[in-house]
C-alpha cells in the first residue's frame, strides 16, 4: 500500500496504482484523451500531466504509478497552464466545424476546451487539411481525418478488444492519420467501436449521420435483442424515431463495446415491412382486420387439451413468455410448449439445462473468466456472441491463462487461442471423451485435429476451469451423449478437487430466461418438473403431420424457415386446422397462418431479459408500437383473459413462482442487472435425464462417419449458424445490416477448396439430396476438412431446405458452377 | 393684475388653440395604415425571420440547431440532412426548418446563436391571418426574400396599397415613395 498526498488530500492506494486512478479516487478530475480503462497505456496525448513534488518536469499521470510518500498536484497554476497549452496545440490543427460535426455536444475536446482551454490562440498558420469531403470507409463508418487528435483509441480498441487490427496510423507528426490499410474501404467487423471511443468527431456513424444533435435525443438504456451476451446500450430516439444506438462506458458487461448487430441493427424497428394490422385468413388469403375481430376469432376457434400446442421464440421478454406459458398451460390446458424449432429435442435441451445447471444461480462472466483454463466448445463465438469474444480475448492476453477453442470452423478468436481443436460436427462427444480419457488413462481415441493431450495436460494442471458450451450442442440429435460426456468430465475434474464453471453461450437474447419461465415441455416455471410430459417442437410437428394437432399458437417463431427440414415443416403446418402467429414481420410461417397478430419489437415494450450468465436486465420502452401493432403482453393478456396491466405486475407473479427471481426488484434494475439465484430445483434435471436416455438411444442414430456411397456423393457436412452481421431471420429486415452482408454464402476449408479446384469468391453449386442453390464461396484457412458452413439468416436461400428430417446434420456436395 | 388681464383677454385659450391650429396646418402624423401607407421599420427591427444565402446563392444554414437550442420558447424545429449537391455552404443542410410564430417572442436569440449568420430577424411584421397554417414558417417561406430588402434603410413611412385576394388581405408597399415620419 502506498500513501500519497494529492492536492493536499491524503489517500492510501495499492502499490502500482496509476496516479490518474488515485486522483480520481480522491475525487479530482483529470482530463484524458488517450487513456481508456480497458486499453493498453499509451501516454501520448499529454492531457493528464500533473506535477509531482520535487520533480522539475510535469509527468503524465496515466502511465505513472504512485510511490509511497509522493506529493501530487493536479490543479495548480503550472498544471493548469500546461493543460491549456496542450489544448492550444490540439486546436492549432483541429477544425472548428463543430456546428456540422455529429459529435458536437458530446465531444470530449469541446468539453475540455470549454473547461480548461485557452480562450485565444496565437497560431495564425493555416490548419492541416487532409481532404474536403468526409470519407466513407464502410456502409456504417465515415471518417473525417481533419478532426483527428491522435489519441489512437480507435487503433487500440480494434487491435486489443475487437481483435481485427483493421486500423493503423499512416504518416508522421501532426500529419498522422488513424485509418484503414492505405486509407481504403474497411473490410472489418463493422462493429463501430472506433466510433464509440473516438473523443472527437473523427469517426462517425453513417446511419446516424446528420440525423440530430445529441441534445435532441431522448436516450433510454435498454438491452440488446440479438445474442444472449446481453449487452446494455442506450437508444437515442428523436420524434418517435430511433436514430442511434450507443454503448456507455459505465454500464453493462460490454461497457463501451458493441458489435455490428447491436450498434447498427435498429433499423428493422421502423422497417416498411413491419406488420401493422392483424390479418385474418379469408378464402385462402390473409386480409386486414380489426383487433376485436382477430382476438374474438382466436378465442372462438382455438381448441383446448392435448390437441393444442404453443411454440415461442426466445426473443421475447420473461414476462411475455411467462404469460404465454400460462396461456398454453392454464387456458389451453396442454403441456405441448417449446422454444425455438432449431433444437434437437426435449431430452437434449433438458439434459443441457441440467449440465449447465440453469436451475442454480447465475454466475457472472467476469468470475467465470478468472479461471486459468477457458475451454469453449460448440460455438463460433466470434460470430455468435461477439462481446463474449471480446471479453475472452482480453482475458487471454494474460500468459498464465490458457484459452482452448474447439469448433469445426476457424474464426477470429482462434488468433488469441493457445490451443485450437477441430472436429467433425456431431463428434463433440468424442472431443470431450478424448479429454476425459487422457486425464484418466493417458490415452485417447477419436478423429480430432489438434493436440488433445496438451488440452488434457492443461486441464490436469489447472485449479479453476471454465467451460463455455455453445448452442450447437443443443442442435445435435446425439446432444444427450455430448452432455453425458461433459457430465463425466465434470465429475472427474470435480473429484480431482478442481473448480469447474460451465457457462452457456446462447444465440438468442432470452434463451435462459425462457427456460426458467417454463417454456419447455418438461418444465414448469422455476424449472419444476411437469406431471405429464408435453411434446417438444419436433414432436408437435410429427403429431401435426399425423393430424393430431388442431390448434397451434406460434409466438414470434419462424418454423418454416428454421426447422431442419423446410418441406416437412410446411407439410406438417398445413395439416393444422388453426394456426395463430404473433410476430413483427410476415414470415414464411406467418404466411401459412389463419390469424396473424402484429407484435412489438424490443424498443416498443417493457420487460426483462435474462442473459446467458443469468443476469436479469431491464428492457425499456423507447417508442410506441408502430402502426396498429400492440405490445405482446397486452395481446397475450387479452386472449387469455389475464388482468395484468404492466410488465411489473407479471414480474411480481414471476417472483412468486420462479424462486431465483425472488429478490430482484423490477424497478431497481440498473445498468448492471441482477444475477438470478437458485430456483431450488437443482435435482430435477437428473430425473429427466434418466427418463430420456432410453428414448433417445432409439430415436437418434449417431452420425455415421464410415464410408458409404451416399456419403461419397455428398462429402460435406453442412453446419449453420449466425453470421456476425445477422441474427436469426430478424436482421434481414434491417436495411443497414443487409448492406453489410446481403446474401448467404458457403464457407469451406482451404484444403477442400484446393482439392476441388475452387477459389475464394467464386460462385459454386451447393447440392444436397433435398435442394440445390448457387452461392458465393468463401475459403477459410484452418477450418475442419469436409465441413461446409452457411449462415442461416436469409430467406433467399433458406439453409434448412438442405436438411432432411431424421438425417441429422445435412450432407451436401459443392461443385464448380458451369 | 396680470392674471385679471390674462383672463379678460383669453390669453390661455388663445395659447391652447394656437397649438391646435398649428397642428391643423402642419403635416399629418397619422399613418393611414393599411389603406395608403405603412411604417417601414429600421434595420435593427426584429420581425419575421429570414434564412439567408451567400453571394453564390448557397444556403448559409448548416442545420446545427443552435438556434433551436438557444430559443427560450422552443419554437424552432430543425432536422438536418446530408447534401452533396452544393445547396448549402457545407454538406449539411436543413431538411426541415420550421418556426412556430405563435410561440415565437421575437427575442432574437436565434440570431445571436447562429454561427453562419444564416438566420436573421427580418422586417416583415404583418403576420396575422385567418387560419393557423400561416403561423408556421417553413424553410421555403423563410428562404424566400422578404419584400423589403435588407440593404434598404428603415425608419420611413412608405406608400402602400391594401390588397384583398382569395388568400387574405395584404399591404403592398411602394418602396420608391418614402417619407420621414416627422
Amino acid at each position: 500500500m502506498a500513501t500519497v498526498k494529492i492536492n493536499g488530500k491524503e489517500i492510501t492506494v495499492e502499490d502500482g496504482t496509476l496516479i490518474l486512478d488515485a486522483a480520481r479516487q480522491a475525487g479530482f478530475e483529470i482530463p484524458t484523451f488517450c487513456y481508456q480503462a480497458r486499453l493498453s497505456r499509451l501516454g501520448s496525448c499529454r492531457m493528464c500531466i500533473i506535477e509531482i513534488g520535487g520533480q522539475k518536469k510535469l509527468q503524465p499521470s496515466c502511465v505513472t504509478p504512485v510511490m509511497h510518500g509522493m506529493e501530487v498536484f493536479t490543479e495548480n497554476e503550472t498544471v493548469k497552464s500546461a493543460r491549456a497549452s496542450m489544448l492550444e496545440f490540439l486546436l492549432a490543427n483541429h477544425p472548428l466545424d463543430c456546428p456540422t460535426c455529429d459529435k458536437g455536444g458530446e465531444c470530449e475536446l469541446q468539453d475540455f476546451v470549454f473547461k480548461s482551454g485557452p480562450r485565444r490562440s496565437p497560431f495564425s498558420e493555416s490548419k492541416r487539411r487532409f481532404h474536403d469531403k468526409d470519407k466513407i470507409l464502410s456502409p456504417v463508418i465515415i471518417k473525417n481525418h481533419n478532426r483527428c487528435i491522435h489519441c489512437e483509441r480507435c487503433v487500440r480498441i480494434c487491435d486489443e478488444v475487437v481483435g481485427r487490427t483493421a486500423l493503423g496510423s499512416i504518416g508522421r507528426g501532426a500529419k498522422i492519420m488513424e485509418t484503414s490499410f492505405m486509407d481504403s474501404t474497411l473490410d472489418c467487423d463493422h462493429c463501430g467501436n472506433c466510433i464509440e471511443v473516438c473523443p472527437v468527431g473523427s469517426w462517425m456513424s453513417l446511419p446516424y449521420r446528420y440525423k440530430a444533435r445529441t441534445w435532441d435525443l431522448k436516450e433510454i438504456d435498454t438491452v440488446c435483442p440479438y445474442c444472449a451476451t446481453g449487452c446494455q446500450f442506450t437508444i437515442g430516439a428523436r420524434n418517435n424515431e430511433i436514430v442511434r444506438v450507443k454503448s456507455k462506458i459505465t454500464t453493462g458487461i460490454n461497457k463501451e463495446t458493441l458489435c455490428a448487430r447491436g450498434r447498427f441493427g435498429y433499423n428493422f424497428i421502423q422497417s416498411e415491412k413491419r406488420l401493422k394490422k392483424p390479418l385474418l385468413k379469408k378464402n385462402g388469403k390473409l386480409v386486414e382486420s380489426s383487433w376485436d375481430e382477430a382476438i374474438s376469432f382466436i378465442k372462438q376457434r382455438f381448441g383446448a387439451g392435448k390437441k393444442t400446442a404453443g411454440i415461442a421464440s426466445a426473443r421475447h421478454t420473461n414476462e411475455e413468455l411467462f404469460v404465454f406459458q400460462k396461456l398454453i398451460r392454464d387456458v389451453f390446458k396442454t403441456n405441448n410448449i417449446d422454444l425455438d424449432s432449431r433444437f434437437a429435442n426435449k431430452w437434449v435441451t433438458s439434459s443441457a439445462i441440467e449440465v449447465l445447471n440453469l436451475a442454480a444461480g447465475g454466475i457472472s462472466i467476469f468470475d467465470a473468466l478468472k479461471a486459468e483454463v477457458i475451454f469453449v466448445i460448440g460455438s463460433a463465438i466470434s460470430n455468435e456472441n461477439p462481446i463474449t469474444d471480446y471479453l475472452i480475448r482480453q482475458t487471454a492476453v494474460d500468459r498464465r491463462k490458457t484459452l482452448i477453442l474447439a469448433h469445426p470452423r476457424r474464426f477470429k478468436l482462434n488468433s488469441s487461442a493457445n490451443i485450437s481443436l477441430r472436429y467433425k460436427p456431431g463428434t463433440e462427444g468424442e472431443v470431450i471423451k478424448g479429454i476425459t480419457d487422457f486425464i484418466e488413462k493417458g490415452v485417447f481415441h477419436g478423429n480430432v485435429v489438434g493436440d488433445i493431450s496438451q488440452v488434457g495436460e492443461k486441464f490436469k494442471n489447472a485449479k479453476n476451469i471454465t467451460m463455455f458450451l455453445g448452442a450447437d450442442i443443443l442442435r445435435l440429435d446425439n446432444g444427450t451423449n455430448v452432455v453425458a460426456e461433459i457430465v463425466a468430465l465434470k465429475g472427474l475434474l470435480k473429484k480431482a478437487g478442481k473448480n469447474i464453471i460451465i457457462q452457456p453461450l446462447f444465440d438468442r437474447c432470452n434463451q435462459r430466461g425462457a427456460r426458467a419461465m417454463g417454456i419447455h415441455p418438461l418444465f414448469l416455471p422455476g424449472l419444476k418438473k411437469v406431471k405429464e410430459n408435453g411434446m417438444d417442437c419436433g414432436e408437435i410437428l410429427d403429431a401435426a403431420k399425423k393430424g393430431e394437432i388442431d390448434s397451434l399458437y406460434i409466438l414470434g417463431e419462424d418454423i418454416v424457415s428454421m426447422y431442419p427440414d423446410a418441406k416437412f415443416a410446411k407439410d406438417a403446418l398445413s395439416n393444422i386446422k388453426f394456426k395463430v402467429v404473433q410476430d413483427t414481420f410476415l414470415t414464411e410461417t406467418a404466411k401459412t397462418a389463419d390469424v396473424v397478430i402484429p407484435g412489438a419489437s424490443y424498443a416498443e415494450k417493457d420487460g426483462t431479459f435474462t442473459n446467458q450468465e443469468g443476469r436479469v436486465q431491464r428492457l425499456r420502452k423507447v417508442i410506441s408500437p408502430v402502426g396498429n401493432s400492440k405490445d405482446d403482453l397486452d395481446i397475450l393478456c387479452s386472449i387469455g383473459g389475464f388482468a395484468y396491466k404492466s410488465a411489473k405486475e407479471v414480474f411480481d407473479d414471476i417472483k412468486k413462482e420462479v424462486l431465483g427471481y425472488k429478490d430482484i426488484n423490477f424497478d431497481a434494475l440498473d445498468g448492471n442487472g441482477a444475477l438470478v439465484k437458485g430456483h431450488g430445483a437443482e435435482n430435477q434435471g437428473s430425473r429427466v435425464k434418466g427418463q430420456g436416455a432410453s428414448e433417445i438411444a432409439s430415436a437418434s442414430p449417431r452420425n455415421d462417419t464410415s464410408s458409404n456411397p451416399y456419403l461419397d456423393e455428398y462429402p460435406f457436412l453442412l453446419i449453420t449458424g449466425n453470421h456476425l452481421f445477422h441474427s436469426g431471420r430478424l436482421s434481414q429486415n434491417d436495411d443497414v445490416l443487409i448492406k453489410l452482408l446481403a446474401e448467404p454464402f458457403v464457407e469451406i476449408s482451404e484444403e477442400d477448396a484446393k482439392e476441388l479446384g475452387l477459389t475464394d469468391k467464386e460462385n459454386v453449386k451447393v447440392k444436397s439430396s433435398e435442394y440445390e442453390a448457387v452461392l458465393k464461396l468463401r475459403v477459410v484457412k484452418g477450418s475442419q476438412k469436409g465441413v461446409a458452413f452457411m449462415p442461416e439468416n436469409f430467406d433467399s436461400v433458406s439453409v434448412n431446405q438442405f436438411y432432411k428430417k431424421g438425417q441429422g446434420i445435412a450432407r451436401v456436395k459443392i461443385e464448380k458452377q458451369v | 393684475m396680470t392674471d385679471f388681464l390674462k383672463k379678460i383677454l383669453f390669453i390661455d385659450l388663445i395659447k391652447g388653440l394656437s397649438l391646435t391650429l398649428k397642428y391643423n396646418l402642419s403635416k399629418s402624423f397619422t399613418i393611414r395604415y393599411p389603406d395608403e401607407e405603412k411604417w417601414l421599420p429600421y434595420q435593427r427591427f426584429r420581425g419575421l425571420h429570414t434564412l439567408n444565402k451567400d453571394a453564390q446563392g448557397r444556403e448559409l444554414c448548416v442545420a446545427c440547431e443552435l438556434c433551436a437550442k438557444a430559443c427560450p420558447t422552443k419554437c424552432i424545429t430543425v432536422v438536418p440532412m446530408e447534401d452533396n449537391n452544393g445547396i448549402g455552404i457545407a454538406d449539411r443542410i436543413a431538411k426541415i426548418y420550421e418556426i412556430n410564430l405563435v410561440r415565437c417572442m421575437f427575442c432574437g436569440f436565434c440570431e445571436d446563436a447562429c454561427p453562419t449568420t444564416a438566420i436573421r430577424m427580418g422586417r416583415e411584421y404583418e403576420l396575422a391571418c385567418f387560419s393557423l397554417d400561416c403561423a408556421k414558417a417553413d424553410k421555403q417561406r423563410l428562404l424566400a426574400p422578404q419584400e423589403i430588402p435588407v440593404e434598404f434603410e428603415g425608419g420611413y413611412v412608405i406608400k402602400a396599397r391594401l390588397e384583398r385576394t382569395k388568400e387574405g388581405i395584404r399591404v403592398r408597399p411602394d418602396l420608391t415613395k418614402k417619407k420621414r415620419w416627422w
